[in-house]
């Protein structure tokens, strides 16, 4: 993953979700990280599982440091064994919806920098995008410009489109992670931007209907 | 300036030392605090992600004018100056201001305000983020009120640390970024409020906030459990 070199960690490992329950290990990117996922799930502790909990990151720098033995008193050593001194993990959500957990290590402990951290939400958000956009939903075709691309509009957090989406769950009956995949399916359809499709609902000039075809579920 | 309620306030600060404090709830008190407080229309507590991008995280009011005047302000405007320079920014007549941040000011009196001051959330040397203030009137913000201003805006700050000491950045990074995406989950299910019972913005925030602290849940709990299914509110 282009993640790990460009944040100057060792190794990274994303797990996918639907709703609360742990995921199922989606990508690893060295023996490292598949042991320090393994160890989170038969030991039931670990700055992975409690990003999920949190719906925060969990920047664990130095796994020595008391903080983490008290946190995760089994874990940390067990990290520290398998050869991670720092843990970075980032839960994948937008708001309610949850679709996995991002995790970084480092072998040598330390913060990661302003910077790093900074490119480490990008990719998360990234992440989660396409986690979204794999998922089967069997009526809709996934969202956006394909895998890899980022809508540009999206950059930005617009309260509109997380409104938005919360509408599409009563308009549409549906659950937020459908409600969302559906909002970017309907701006893709009409080649519109997202925030533009998101006003328009939240606006009352747009609802959508429980229609299969997203390209026809709009009524202006 | 109401004296009891400005030691209400920070009285309130001390319950940020109990586990189940939730932040975003006191940080919403803060924002409608400041309004009575300061003598202003609105406020706007605005944090800064690590992207850098300034991101609302309480209001005073829903209304959809006035998050736009926030989001805005990612381009131009005095929470974004304020966040760069780490110093008070203010426009005692935002006519005045049109060089300055010609989108914002236009935008800002369309939408009513004839003033503005955004304060610095500082945490050490880092800002974090701004208090934005806006008046219907214009005029300057009187000296007593910029000294409280900035006391609530400190306060804001405090409140989200829940340790008292800080070593590194990580906890200050995890809090800021948990708080901002639950300020998501509540965009979230105020939408789906709002579409349910044919609410306002304003009224479907009401509603959850009142569901909240009727059930002593935090707000970002009460959405998630509302988006989730497992909880019911009644209009």
């Amino acid at each position: 993953m282009a993640a790990v070199t460009a944040v100057g960690v060792s190794g990274a490992w994303l797990s996918a979700a639907r709703g609360a329950e742990a995921g199922h290990l989606m990508c690893v990117t060295d023996a490292v990280s598949e042991r320090l996922a393994e160890l989170q799930l038969t030991l039931g502790e670990g700055p992975g599982l409690d990003a999920v909990e949190s719906g925060g990151p969990v920047l664990a720098s130095d796994l020595d440091q008391r903080d983490a033995a008290r946190r995760w008193p089994v874990y940390a050593p067990a990290a520290r064994q398998a050869g991670a001194a720092a843990i970075f993990a980032f839960p994948l959500r937008i708001g309610a919806i949850r679709a996995g957990v991002m995790a970084l290590y480092r072998g040598h402990p330390g913060p990661l920098s302003a910077s790093h951290l900074g490119d480490s939400l990008i990719f998360a958000d990234t992440a989660t995008l396409l986690l979204l956009d794999a998922q089967d939903w069997a009526d809709c075709p996934p969202a956006g410009p394909g895998p890899g691309g980022q809508p540009a509009d999206l950059v930005l957090h617009r309260a509109e489109i997380d409104q938005a989406t919360g509408m599409l769950t009563e308009q549409l009956g549906v659950g937020i992670a459908d409600a969302f995949i559906r909002l970017r399916a309907y701006a893709y359809a009409h080649d519109q931007r997202l925030v533009d499709v998101a006003r328009d609902i939240v606006a009352r000039r747009l609802r959508l209907r429980p229609d299969r075809d997203p390209s026809m579920g709009g009524q202006a | 300036m109401d004296g009891q309620l400005l030691s209400k306030t920070f009285v309130e600060l001390t319950d940020t030392m109990v586990a189940d404090f939730d932040v975003i709830d006191f940080l919403h008190v803060l924002t409608d605090r400041s309004v009575l407080l300061l003598n202003v229309s609105a406020a706007g507590l605005l944090l800064a992600d690590p992207r850098g991008e300034l991101r609302v995280v309480a209001a005073s009011s829903e209304a959809a004018r006035l998050l736009e005047l926030f989001q805005l302000q990612n381009d131009q405007g005095p929470c974004l100056d304020c966040f760069r320079t780490g110093h008070l920014v203010t426009a005692p007549d935002l006519t005045a201001a049109v060089q300055r941040w010609p989108r914002f000011a236009a935008a800002a009196q369309q939408a009513g305000f004839a003033a503005v001051q955004a304060l610095p959330m500082r945490m050490r040397e880092q800002v974090i983020g701004a208090l934005n203030l806006f008046r219907a009137t214009p005029g300057a913000f009187p000296p007593t009120d910029i000294q409280i201003g900035q006391a609530l805006a400190d306060v804001a700050t405090i409140s989200l640390l829940h340790e008292r000491s800080m070593r590194h950045s990580d906890t200050l990074n995890e809090q800021l970024q948990t708080a901002l995406n639950s300020r998501v989950v509540i965009e979230q299910a105020k939408g789906k409020l709002a579409e349910r019972y044919g609410l306002d913005m304003d009224q479907a925030f009401r509603l959850l906030r009142d569901h909240a602290r009727s059930h002593n849940l935090r707000l970002a709990d009460t959405a998630q459990a509302l988006i989730d299914g497992t909880t019911t509110l009644r209009a």
